[in-house]
């Protein structure tokens, strides 16, 4: 609620997919190459071209669909969006309008700790239209580089289901993080591989949706957010001043943080929707259509909510560890062994690992760390082999050498001495030589018996295990 | 006999064994070409020199004992909206007064590998749309019978052209039956291939789910040796069919006996020139004296073809045709403010009346309101005419109809009403609609020697019984006739 | 049956002068009465799975064709882009 009004959102995702070629053309799919480079008769729109469909692109769409609890459409078509536009070369998008290849979906989010459905109305595919380039050095004309036409797109379409621009933020977090574990694209936010069209509408509680506005070219979640609630308080203070709401599209300016009209009413859009002659109808085999449903890993949603359930996890770091896939395979792979507790791998992942990886830049991949060399290390600070500060120094090594850690306990000396005779020769040197520190504390300064115990680590250069020792030096203190 | 009035099945063996050479024959044509193309105008593009480069690179292979298509070395024009790499591809409009395209039509990469000699582009109607020819932005095309009368269309620079031996064999295409009428009212031989037989990739689309790449020729003969050559799956084209073709014209057999013939009513109406149909009867009457059976037959949704044609063609041209803008390639206006402006103009000049009244009709029919009144219906009546075909289909082999209803009229003489000139598509349409294969070859001449054409239809991927039963007609009455130029 | 000729021709990207609109308006009409006498039909219409399509395999050409060759046509070209009318952002 803003201002005692009710707030509905529906997303439109478009997700470029990563596919080595491009939707309908064998062009090939990559961003950020020499403009006009990956352009051939086809994705220009040239005169007697013709599409030819990716079988990749409806394979991943289809990952989408069940990651998402779709139906699937084995049986389904393109049709063509008409309208001019200079990076619209052929002056139509293929698209899908009536039969989309999933529909009637929805996903699970994580509020506040609370679990939220939103529906999906429909996943279909598309293609990519180029970009114009805009220079006050231009001179009055804007340049074409074609290059994105034909990249392959799924719109995602959710319902009005979402109340607050911080869950549509979540909505997109949550579908940028299941997209990256179907591997099916690549979610560099700022080379526009998922952007959206929002559309907001606010009402009084107890009265009926209100008009809607259309808000494009938003470009990133926070963009997303601030465009929300922009637009929460653009519709309440039109509705305020006793005006009312138009059914418009508008555009998210980002850098001045506000939305204007596209376009207005008179020239409304006339798509002119029809089916896609050059194409025929798409009809996926049911076995491919339950083979692709058998691909889908335990996605990110369903992860944090486990990993709250079974490891007793905070939902702050189920979900950080949850939404990055590599974090969470390593994760989980260690918690397949069944040997130690959660929380002896979250203090490595989310403690050292992920302060390395931000002070290098580096990603999971990038280091030598695996689930056999962590659940080693745990193992050997569990099992009092080595102490927390020399399992520190194994993890700075395993991280960039392929060294096993008992090799490197070994050869770095860090293995604790727990060994009663070898430790009690150690306190009686220690306690001989501070015979005012044990006065001290047989007269009732106790915080002189960690003085003792530190200067008996000191003795054992470390090695000495410290639970130990403390146990030693209090029986020797009587 | 000049080499250029022959035959391409008799100039094959010709060059085969060396009794010419390819050189001699495309000269032969170039010449022809010189002495009657001010009177045809059947070509916009002539391309003499990689002609004849072309036909001494077929000689070579042929000294050096290659092993090569009976299509060697035979000289063929193209219809100028099938793209060729390197040479000017018209469609006929300002629009694309000067493209080259950078790549070839996958037909042309066929005729290639055949080693045809590509002559030059033909004339037509603007993007295909009209029925005479008149519609170029460029020139009319005449008849060579007449050269006061128009040679049908769209394709009526590929039918002209065969007809006034500018050229041995030629490709046209057809979308409501832009092939067969042209090829009707010019007395030469034309087919409409199966919808999907023929690669469309690089054929500038009118109406994707319609158009058609075929060939035209003086006997049905030279007709199937080309077929044979274009006919095949294509990965470029989503809609082209995946199976194999016989050689149409190894296989070709004179032998109708026991061919079942249904003659529709609907198709000898009011509409058609009592000489017409009468030279049609009379066509079927002598395959029956060969052992075929006649039966008439009905195909009650012949009236509402034509209408379920406009709409679909128009719906599609409007689409297909919005992505000239000037923006990539083609004309483009000199004054314009800004982009919209230059949109409007761009297309308003470079396209002419036609093309510009097809678009409107077609964005009218897929506009938001009419959408189900006008594309929905006509694609559902379309649903009924397949039926009904096939119906047919189980009960004949094949159907023969006119090809059109008159005989070709002058120039002019229907320029002013898109209705009358739509009109001449009546017996055509149907099988567009119907994605069927036909077949349109001369069988009479009027009293002022006007060719007649009779059109047989065939069920999906019959083209071998088509060409067959036109076989069979041809050597029992006699095809072409030379028009005297 | 009114069709609103300056609309469709805004939709179409055509402009009709003011002395042919009428002439391209009564042409419209004939063709669409025409058309209007199509019978009713009470169906939809459906997907026909019975003639499928193929799909291409995903593998990426490169190289096919040069910037220079695929420009060659335009009409206006400037730093390997096709140049438009400055478009309203
Ligand atoms: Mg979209
Ligand atoms: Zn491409």
């Amino acid at each position: 609620m803003v201002k005692g009004y009710e707030v509905v959102i529906g997303l439109e995702t478009h997700a470029e997919l990563n596919t080595e070629s491009k939707i309908y053309c064998d062009c090939k799919n990559q961003f950020g190459l020499e403009v006009n480079s990956q352009v051939c008769p086809i994705c220009m729109g040239m005169p007697g071209t013709l599409p030819t469909l990716n079988e990749k692109v409806v394979d991943y769409a289809i990952k989408m669909g069940h990651a998402l609890n779709c139906n699937i459409n084995r049986i389904c078509k393109q049709d063509r969006k008409n309208y001019f536009y200079p990076d619209l070369p052929k002056a139509y998008q293929i698209s899908q309008a009536e039969v989309p290849l999933c529909e009637n979906g929805y996903v699970d989010i994580l509020v506040d700790g609370e679990e939220k459905r939103i529906g999906i109305t429909r996943i279909h595919i598309e293609e990519d239209a180029g970009k114009l380039l805009h220079s006050d050095k231009f001179h009055g004309v804007s340049l074409v580089d074609l290059n994105r036409c034909g990249v392959p797109l799924i719109e995602i379409v959710s319902e009005p289901d979402m109340r607050s621009s911080q869950e549509a933020k979540v909505y997109l977090e949550t579908l940028k993080s299941i997209l990256q574990y179907l591997g099916i694209c690549d979610c560099k936010m700022q080379e526009g591989s998922i952007r959206c069209d929002v559309n907001v509408s606010v009402h009084k509680p107890g009265e009926p949706f209100g008009t809607r506005s259309e808000m494009k070219n938003v470009n990133s979640f926070s963009a997303a957010v601030r465009g929300i609630d922009y637009e929460v308080e653009r519709q309440i203070s039109v509705l305020e001043s006793g005006g009312t709401v138009e059914q418009e599209t508008r555009r998210w300016d980002d850098d001045k943080g506000v939305s204007v009209p596209m376009r207005s009413k008179e020239d409304a859009q006339d798509y002119r929707y029809f089916p896609e002659p050059d194409l025929l109808t798409i009809v996926v085999e049911q076995e491919r259509v339950d083979e692709l449903k058998k691909s889908i890993p335990e996605l990110p949603n369903i992860k944090i909510l486990r990993y709250v359930k079974q490891f007793c996890l905070n939902i702050k770091d189920a979900t950080f560890i949850a939404e990055s896939v590599s974090l969470a395979k390593l994760f989980d792979d260690c918690m397949t062994k069944d040997k130690f507790h959660a929380k002896c791998y979250t203090t490595w992942i989310l403690g050292d690992l992920v302060k390395y990886m931000n002070a290098t830049g580096k990603t999971l991949e990038d280091t030598k760390l695996n689930p056999e060399n962590l659940t080693e290390l745990v193992e050997a600070i569990e099992n009092k082999t080595i102490s927390n500060a020399g399992g520190k120094k194994v993890f700075a090594v395993i991280l960039e050498a392929d060294k096993k850690v008992s090799d490197i306990i070994e050869e770095q000396g860090l293995a604790q001495v727990s060994d009663d005779s070898a430790l009690e020769k150690i306190a009686d040197e220690v306690l001989a030589a501070n015979e005012k520190s044990v006065n001290d504390y047989k007269g009732g300064k106790t915080n002189a018996l960690g003085y003792l115990v530190g200067q008996c680590m000191k003795a054992s250069k470390g090695k000495a295990n410290p639970g130990k020792m403390k146990e030693i030096i209090l029986k020797k203190l009587g | 006999m000049e080499l250029f009035e022959r035959n391409a099945c008799d100039l094959s063996e010709m060059i085969k064994s060396r009794k010419i050479s390819s050189k001699e024959l495309t000269e032969s044509v170039f010449g022809r070409i010189k002495a009657v193309e001010g009177k045809v105008d059947a070509y916009l593009t002539l391309d003499k020199e990689n002609a004849l480069k072309k036909a001494e690179e077929v000689d070579a292979k042929i000294a050096a004992g290659e092993e090569l298509s009976p299509l060697a070395g035979i000289p063929m024009g193209i219809k100028d909206n099938i793209s060729t790499k390197g040479l000017k591809t018209t469609c006929a409009s300002k629009m694309l007064y000067n493209y080259v395209p950078p790549f070839n039509a996958t037909v042309m990469n066929k005729l290639e590998s055949n080693d045809v000699v590509v002559t030059g582009k033909l004339n037509m109607d603007e993007f295909a749309m009209g029925s005479s020819t008149e519609n170029s932005h460029f020139k009319p095309t005449r008849n060579p019978f007449d050269t006061d009368r128009i040679p049908g269309g769209s394709s009526g620079g590929s039918a002209a052209a065969v007809a006034a031996c500018e050229a041995i064999v030629s490709l046209g295409s057809d979308t409501g039956g832009s092939i067969r009428q042209p090829a009707s009212y010019c007395g030469v031989v034309g087919l409409k291939p199966t919808y999907g037989s023929v690669s469309r990739y690089g054929l500038v689309a009118f109406a994707s789910s319609l158009d058609q790449i075929g060939p035209l020729g003086r006997c049905v003969k030279d007709v199937a040796m080309v077929q044979s050559a274009i006919a095949g799956h294509d990965r470029y084209d989503a809609t082209s069919a995946y199976r194999e073709y016989p050689d149409f014209s190894a296989a070709l057999n004179a032998d109708v006996k026991g061919l079942k013939i249904g003659v529709p009513k609907e198709y000898f109406g009011d509409g058609i020139d009592p000489f017409v149909k009468q030279s049609v009867m009379n066509a079927v009457k002598e395959l029956e004296r060969l052992g075929a059976t006649v039966k008439e037959i009905s195909l009650p949704s012949t009236d509402y073809a034509l209408s379920s044609y406009y709409i679909i063609s128009s719906a599609e041209a409007s689409s297909n045709l919005a992505r000239f803008d000037g923006v990539r390639y083609g004309f483009r206006a000199e004054d314009y403010d800004g982009l919209v402006d230059m949109y409007e103009r761009s297309r308003s000049e470079g396209f002419g009346d036609e093309v510009k009244r097809r678009i409107m009709l077609g964005t009218f029919v897929l506009s938001s309101g009419f959408y189900d009144a006008y594309y929905k219906k006509a694609k559902l009546l379309q649903r009924r005419i397949q039926q009904e075909f096939s119906d047919q289909f189980a009960d004949v082999d094949i159907i023969a109809t006119p090809t059109v209803p008159t005989t070709a009229f002058k120039i002019g003489q229907n320029t002013d009403d898109p209705l009358k000139m739509y009109a001449t598509d009546i017996c055509t349409v149907t099988v567009n609609i119907a994605g069927l294969p036909a077949i349109s070859i001369p069988c009479a001449y009027d009293d002022k020697g006007l060719p007649v054409g009779i059109q047989l239809i065939g069920g999906k991927f019959t083209e071998q019984r088509l060409l067959n039963s036109a076989y069979a007609f041809e050597q029992l009455v006699g095809g072409f006739k030379k028009p005297q130029l | 049956m009114n069709i609103d000729i300056k609309h469709i021709a805004k939709l179409a990207r055509l402009h009709i002068e003011d002395d042919q609109l009428e002439k391209f308006e009564s042409e419209m009409q004939n063709i669409v009465d025409m058309v209007e006498k199509m019978p009713d039909i009470e169906d939809e219409m459906t997907l026909d799975p019975s003639n499928p399509m193929r799909l291409r395999e995903d593998k990426a050409v490169q190289d096919k064709f040069t910037r220079q060759e695929l420009m060659q046509n335009a009409p206006q070209v400037k730093a390997g882009c096709l140049v438009v009318p400055k478009t309203v952002e």
